[in-house]
């Protein structure tokens, strides 16, 4: 059976990864939810991972952006370590200040939105690049209707998040977190909250992100949207990166039987 | 009981400004302390958490009398001269802020833990978010109840006259015994207390339209 250890690193590129994670694992009480996790994240490359519920896809996720400590291993984010430092030998846990500044480079998109409800989609927006850019509420407008616009919604700018459909909230959301002009955005499940026919209006914003070169890690049950959008696939199971590669080889040619069975069963429930 | 209020009014106004000092500044300085100790009863350090939880346990668990007294006998005793009327504010502001702050501890429990890890991922700092993300939305959700505790400070306040504050409820007492007329006496105190805390319930229902409108429309 492959697992992570076993899984050679990616080749070493020019340019130095994003994210990098060496052996993460996570416990929850008794229960171990990610197992020696290595990971790392090209720049412009755009990584799906899929997996069964409970696999710790979501927890792999919030552990590279430390909104859940990892126990064990290193992610660093841009080259600098994530949630730890060493002091005299002994790792601690750092501030929550150096926490903020090691992952300012990533933005978060999560599967409910999480959006302000006392500030209107333009607010959203803008809150950030005021209270952490210091911008004027005048240029913070100016900058957040650009963002508005870039994912169709600048005719919503003034409304609060309980008037939005579900779509229209998830494009806020990435509006907010492309605000700060991340260098990688993370997606836990984008659209599985969603209404079938409110689907491709947000994949489409996410699909034009990948073609101007976002590097983005994307945790998704959207199969098509993976092949086609996806540099990378990773299938994760409990706990474990069982197979990784590109999604036409992982989609057509699956090596492991989770996977096989993974796939079919998707299949079996997409099909009719 | 309009005879009493008639003749007796300038007295009895002055007791009830003494009730409403007393009791607002109270609020008012249990409202900040109560935001801090809510905070400390939400930190995610037990060594925050623990000593936080044992002030409310102590303030919300015995008689508010009892407090008075022991604040008002205990602090010349530690070496501290303090006026009663000083005693009042300052026991009232300890009770209620154990109070508040578990009103508030109730409403940041009911704010989704995503929309504050929203705020930390976009680099919102963890005060920040309180006083921008968290925080204006509980005190929406938190006045019904708040409203509820400033009421029973202002009634609590009658407490006071036992340590020789001459507030709206001592000063009915003195008039009560001069004019050996007590039903009448406090049939006006208690239509003071009642007009005060009627105004109170009608601005705490008024903000809470205008902000349950706030987060439609505007
Ligand atoms: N905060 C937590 N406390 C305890 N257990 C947790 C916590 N978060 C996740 N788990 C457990 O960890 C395991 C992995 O959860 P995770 O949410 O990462 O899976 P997932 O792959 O994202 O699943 P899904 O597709 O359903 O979102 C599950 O068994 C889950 O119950
Ligand atoms: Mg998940």
């Amino acid at each position: 059976m492959p697992t992570a250890d076993t899984l050679a690193p990616p080749a070493p590129t020019q340019q130095r990864a994003i994210v990098e994670a060496h052996g993460i694992s996570k416990q929850f009480g008794d229960l171990e939810v990610l197992t020696n996790i290595d990971f790392s994240l090209a720049p412009s490359e755009v990584v799906c991972v899929i997996g069964p519920s409970g696999s710790g896809k979501s927890t792999l996720l919030r552990c590279l952006a430390f909104l859940e400590p990892y126990d064990h291993g290193s992610v660093y984010i841009d080259g600098q370590l994530l949630g730890y430092e060493d002091r005299s030998g002994q790792r601690v846990r750092t501030s929550e200040k150096r926490v903020d500044e090691v992952r300012a480079p990533v933005g978060m998109v999560f599967q409910h939105f999480h959006l302000w409800p006392h500030r209107t989609a333009l607010e959203n927006v803008t809150e950030a690049l005021r209270l952490v850019n210091g911008l004027s509420r005048r240029q913070a407008d100016t900058e957040g209707i650009a963002m508005l616009e870039q994912v169709g919604l600048a005719d919503r700018a003034g409304h609060f998040p309980e008037s939005l459909s579900g779509g229209q909230k998830q494009r806020v959301a990435i509006a907010r977190a492309l605000a700060m002009k991340p260098r990688v955005m993370f997606f836990d499940e984008p659209t599985s909250a969603l209404d079938p026919e409110l689907v491709g209006e947000v994949l489409d914003v996410m699909k034009k992100l990948a073609a101007d070169g976002m590097t983005m890690v994307i945790v998704t049950h959207e199969m098509g949207f993976a092949a086609k959008v996806a540099d990378r696939v990773i299938f994760m199971d409990q706990g474990r990166v069982v197979e990784s590669g590109p999604p036409a080889t992982l989609f057509r040619q699956p090596k492991s039987e989770r996977l096989q069975q993974f796939l079919n069963t998707w299949r079996e429930r997409h099909i009719d | 009981m309009f005879e009493i209020l008639l003749n007796h009014y300038p007295v009895l106004l002055k007791g009830l400004t003494t009730t409403l000092v007393v009791s607002l500044s109270a609020i008012a300085l249990g409202l900040v302390l109560g935001v801090l100790l809510a905070f400390g009863l939400t930190s995610r350090y037990h060594l925050v958490r623990w000593p936080c939880g044992l002030y409310r346990s102590f303030w919300r668990g015995t008689p508010i009398l009892l407090q008075l007294l022991l604040v008002y006998y205990l602090l010349p005793e530690i070496g501290i001269e303090i006026a009663p009327i000083s005693a009042a504010i300052l026991t009232l502001t300890l009770n209620t802020t154990a109070f508040q702050a578990e009103i508030f501890r109730s409403g940041i429990s009911h704010i989704p833990a995503g929309q504050i890890e929203a705020a930390r991922m976009a680099g919102i700092s963890a005060w920040q978010t309180r006083r921008r993300i968290i925080m204006p939305q509980v005190f929406r959700l938190t006045l019904p109840p708040l409203t509820n505790e400033i009421i029973t400070i202002l009634k609590n306040s009658s407490l006071i006259s036992v340590i020789a504050v001459t507030e709206l409820m001592r000063v009915s007492e003195q008039i009560a015994s001069r004019t050996f007329q007590p039903l009448e006496t406090y049939l006006a105190a208690a239509v003071l207390y009642l007009a005060v805390n009627l105004v109170l319930a009608r601005i705490s229902a008024y903000l809470e339209r205008r902000m349950a409108g706030g987060l439609a429309t505007e």
